[in-house]
């Protein structure tokens, strides 16, 4: 515990210092804006592009304020956690790589506390980016779209954070397993994705699968909960611990390969 | 939706990515060693919008 | 008192080894070089010793909860962390307690000379400046134990004097195990030698019984020309060689003295341009050595 405390302000100081508590935060933001604000202003964009041939009257759908949620947490999907494998890709493989890790690797380090201080610091920068690119998001659609409850907002932040701190322990394990920051985020990339997969392909049925979190967010939000939502969350946790327990354990196996 | 509004509701978004772009070139002209030449992360950061901040901060830091 | 024993101690990477059968003692507060030319295994028999390597097999034993200071080659450090930061740091998860973890930093970097830096990012450092934060870091808990890499072959001579008498200063209560191969330096801190080669150990013992096996000292005396040289030794009996105006007599038990030498000199009325104690370098008993195993 006392390690951990000790590691976690370390960490904190070097997110500070990189000034990734600034700029992670603002993207996500600015994901949460651009989403509504783009879908607020296609149609008059297509209008005055030229595009559409003379005469022709452009019918849109509008979103509903759910849907245009829905689409903010689509972004946080895809540019949103790319952005966050970037940003943590080195925590583990990078201080290895440059010999930075060997100066701690030779006291009494304890690897749970050296590995947990990283996902601490890592899930708690990406968690409030991602609240308050929602937040942000939400306000915006609001005044585009119409009101949704707020409640239903926080429904569906809160379930996305356990998916959130999931991916982060994914993303560390990955630094924690790779040679360099490269490869970590190679893994970390390419494990997202092929879950996804996986479960998109075989998966119907597996309702109980992490991967669905996501999607049983937006389902609540639009209409009740899914029965199996609370199931998914108990083993996203449980997969979340069996990371921690993975990202130690090859940490300290990967002591190593530090550059003396 | 009137024109006030709508004028409101875009400047965050502007403010946002130039708060971006000046931070990551601020951080460009004081880092002793950047990885990669100063002037092309600078191109890079001003000439793509939002990318060119976050490639800065990601590849062009090196933690310093 | 034993603080280290090492028993074949082996380490293979794949078909190469690294370090074969390495088995050496380290007491208790005595300093211990260890030397041998690039690619000899000093780097890596230093990463086991300080737990960063596991060995092939062999053992390293040691007192138990023993505490470490390690010095790596070439130290990297955190950028963005000041010096006294990242010397707390380390002081605190080696097991120093948060309040004296402070005192003892600020104590170190002063030691170290760094005094004008306690607060200034390790980013900005030099290269000796920061050789200097690898010595405080690794000092800054008191280890029983000092592991040091090379520790001054990156300094420029004056740098390297100043360290080696701050080693010097630290060797009374510490046990000190160095790589080096400037053996100039090594010589003057030096209870026992380890010469290494190809991942093993060539030779050992203590610097008086290393240069006694490979190249015992000698009194020289300088005559003003060979064939004085060659009336004096055909004059005495003592063991001695004779080269050109120069007649050279080991120092031994059984052999002369100084003070022989000088009373006999005396009394002889030679052309005598000098006489001089003479002691092998480490240098020449490391050639020495190296060339005859």
């Amino acid at each position: 515990m006392k390690q951990f405390l000790l590691l976690l302000k370390k960490e904190q100081l070097e997110n500070i210092r990189n000034y990734k508590i600034y700029w992670i935060p603002a993207i996500f933001i600015l994901l949460g804006i651009v989403e509504p604000t783009t879908n607020y202003f296609l149609p008059q964009i297509l209008e005055s592009s030229g595009s559409l041939p003379e005469g022709a009257v452009f019918e849109m759908p509008t979103p509903t304020p759910e849907q245009m949620l829905a689409a903010i947490m689509e972004q946080f999907q895809t540019i949103g956690i790319a952005v966050l494998i970037l940003a943590y890709m080195g925590t583990i493989a990078g201080e290895r790589k440059s010999g930075t890790a060997t100066l701690l690797y030779v006291r009494p380090l304890s690897f749970k506390a050296y590995f947990l201080s990283k996902w601490t610091t890592a899930s708690v920068i990406s968690l409030v980016s991602v609240w308050l690119g929602f937040l942000a998001g939400y306000y915006y659609t609001f005044l585009f779209f119409g009101e949704v409850a707020l409640i239903k907002v926080l429904q569906l932040i809160g379930i996305y954070s356990v998916w959130v701190l999931f991916i982060m322990a994914l993303v560390l394990v990955a630094s924690a397993i790779a040679p360099n920051s490269g490869f970590a985020a190679a893994i970390a990339f390419g494990t997202y994705l092929i879950i996804q997969l996986i479960d998109g392909l075989f998966g119907l049925n597996w309702t109980l699968s992490p991967v669905k979190i996501p999607q049983y967010g937006v389902e609540w939000l639009t209409g009740s909960p899914n029965s199996s939502v609370w199931g998914a969350i108990g083993i996203a946790i449980l997969l979340t611990l069996l990371l921690f327990a993975l990202g130690s354990w090859t940490a300290k196996r990967n002591k190593a390969k530090t550059k003396v | 939706m009137d024109q006030t509004t709508m004028i409101m509701a875009l400047v965050p978004i502007f403010l946002i990515q130039l708060a971006l772009m000046i931070f990551a070139l601020v951080d460009l002209v004081k880092n002793p060693n950047p990885n990669g030449p100063k002037w092309m992360w600078g191109i890079i950061i001003v000439v793509i919008n939002l990318i060119g901040p976050i490639l800065y901060f990601v590849i062009g830091r090196k933690n310093y | 008192m034993n603080i280290v024993e090492v028993e074949n101690l082996t380490k293979r990477y794949g078909g190469e080894t690294a370090v074969e059968e390495l088995s050496f003692i380290l007491e208790k507060a005595t300093a211990t070089a260890l030397i041998g030319p690039n690619g000899a295994g000093k780097t890596t028999s230093l990463s086991m010793l300080a737990n960063l390597l596991s060995p092939t097999s062999g053992k390293i034993i040691m007192k138990k909860d023993i505490s470490i200071g390690f010095l790596p080659q070439y130290p990297q450090f955190f950028p963005w962390l000041t010096a006294i930061e990242f010397t707390e740091l380390a002081a605190k998860i080696s097991g120093v307690d948060i309040k004296q973890a402070r005192l003892q930093s600020i104590k170190t970097l002063e030691f170290v000379g760094l005094e004008n830096a306690i607060h200034k990012k390790v980013g900005s450092f030099s290269g000796g400046m920061k050789q200097r934060l690898g010595l405080a870091q690794a000092i800054v808990h008191r280890p029983e134990l000092l592991l040091l890499d090379e520790p001054i072959s990156a300094l420029d001579p004056t740098g390297r004097r100043e360290i080696m008498n701050l080693l010097k200063s630290l060797q009374q209560d510490t046990t000190i195990l160095y790589s080096t191969h400037i053996l100039n330096d090594a010589e003057e801190m030096t209870d026992q030698l380890l010469f290494m080669r190809d991942g093993r150990l060539i030779e050992q013992g203590s610097l008086k019984d290393v240069k006694k096996k490979h190249a015992a000292p000698y009194i020289q005396i300088k005559f003003g020309n060979s064939t004085y040289a060659l009336e004096f030794v055909s004059n005495h009996t003592w063991k001695c060689e004779v080269k050109e105006n120069l007649v050279l007599l080991p120092v031994s038990e059984t052999g002369p003295t100084m003070q022989d030498v000088l009373y006999v000199l005396s009394t002889e009325k030679q052309d005598i341009i000098g006489v001089e104690f003479q002691d092998a370098s480490l240098e020449e008993i490391f050639l020495k050595v190296v060339a005859n195993k």
